[in-house]
């Protein structure tokens, strides 16, 4: 049985690498510099973010955001476990606007600022634990939170101005009475795009990307080519079998490409991080599928690299070769 | 006499229930189960883990929930 999960985990993938008329881009890694630092080593990276000359990585673990050249060189590290300013506890984003870094302070429910030295600029308390914090115009943040489950019309993005008043709030989380599946229905991922637009991926079970405009205002809907495939998983509770379609483990945005990485079956019967990414134009055809090395958990895009997590949770920078 | 037995272990039950519950439901601040629950959820989401074992965690996090609500 193990043996034919194993099989069918291959096929899936081979499939999934072959598909006619998608070109298959490779990649070649770009050699890190040796980080001697202790701060330069990453505990749980959990969110990616780039302005013109750095690369900044949030390690939920360290309560710090890590800063890197775009080369991979670490500069330095900034905010320390805490709830006073500067302190964070269980950071999970990161967005740099303005010379500004805008940090998810999770566990404290607040959205805290820094100044590129790292020294605190403020910030502002949010109602829920805020998930990612993304900056859209100069004057206003997105920011995702979690469905608790226990009430009705919870909305998972939320648009602040930079002093923390709330403009907009929408896209209300999907509820059933299983909490669980529900869980899993609400797992979005955010990609900004152009001039404060942004865009909204389900992790499962919906096909298309939400576009919406700076304002909150719902531009339209991308569907995705069949050509990306759903990968199936059962969940194990709660009455009747229930089926997620997983879509989508972690996404980019870049010059007018999504970059999606399907999950991939993992140990027979789960789903985890995959090596393949789709590259996705704005009416949701694929393009071109890139294959990594090794599977990666969260990655962003600029032009023809990729930075990306891996499963050791190490910082790994790849260069597209079409 | 068997009618009898069952209806004084009901009867003791129905006090035992009485006496405790509003105690430890006083002394028990619910909204804490709540916060802690959606910590939880949150940590178990955030895990970055394959998805079977997050569902795993999402469930005993519901239960623990269950269990902190009523005080057991």
């Amino acid at each position: 049985m193990a043996v034919l999960g194993v099989s069918l985990a291959v096929s899936t993938a081979a499939r999934a690498v072959e598909r006619p008329g998608v070109g298959k881009w490779k990649t070649v890694e770009v050699v890190l510099p040796a980080n001697e630092a202790d701060e330069a080593c990453l505990g749980r990276p959990i969110a990616l973010a780039l302005d013109v000359d750095h690369l900044y990585i949030v390690d939920a673990q360290d309560c710090a955001v890590k800063i890197y050249s775009k080369g991979g060189e670490f500069h330095r590290s900034v905010g320390r476990k805490g709830r006073g300013p500067g302190e964070l506890s269980f950071p999970s984003g990161v967005s740099v606007i303005g010379g500004r870094l805008y940090v998810a302070d999770k566990f404290n429910y607040r959205v805290q600022t820094f100044d590129r030295t790292g020294e605190p600029r403020g910030g502002f308390s949010v109602p829920f634990a805020p998930d990612k914090a993304w900056g859209l115009t100069g004057e206003t943040l997105l920011v995702t939170s979690t469905p608790t489950g226990r009430t009705a019309d919870e909305k998972i993005l939320h648009i602040y101005d930079v002093g923390g008043r709330l403009r907009w709030e929408g896209l209300e989380a999907r509820a059933s009475s299983d909490p669980v599946y529900d869980a899993f229905r609400n797992m979005i991922l955010v990609c900004p795009g152009m001039g404060g637009d942004f865009f909204v991926v389900f992790r499962c079970g919906e096909r298309s990307i939400l576009h919406f405009a700076a304002s909150g205002s719902l531009v339209g809907k991308i569907l995705v080519d069949e050509r990306h495939v759903f990968q199936p998983l059962d969940l194990p509770f709660q009455g009747p079998k229930k089926r997620l379609l997983g879509f989508c483990w972690a996404a980019a945005w870049d010059r007018g490409f999504f970059y999606i990485s399907p999950p991939a079956p993992v140990e027979g019967k789960d789903l985890g991080p995959g090596r393949l990414l789709s590259v996705i134009d704005r009416e949701g055809r694929l393009t071109a599928s890139i294959e990594l090395p090794c599977p990666v958990h969260r990655f962003i895009v600029e032009g023809k690299r990729i930075y990306a997590i891996d499963d050791d949770g190490g910082l790994r920078i790849f260069e597209v070769v079409r | 006499m068997k009618k009898l037995a069952v209806l004084a272990l009901a009867g003791l039950v129905f006090v035992s229930a009485a006496l405790f519950f509003p105690t430890s439901l006083a002394a028990h601040d619910v909204n804490e189960c709540y916060k802690d629950h959606l910590d939880c959820r949150v940590n178990a989401l955030n895990l970055d883990a394959p998805w079977y074992k997050v569902m795993l965690i999402l469930t005993v996090c519901d239960i623990a929930l269950g269990k902190c609500a009523l005080a057991l």
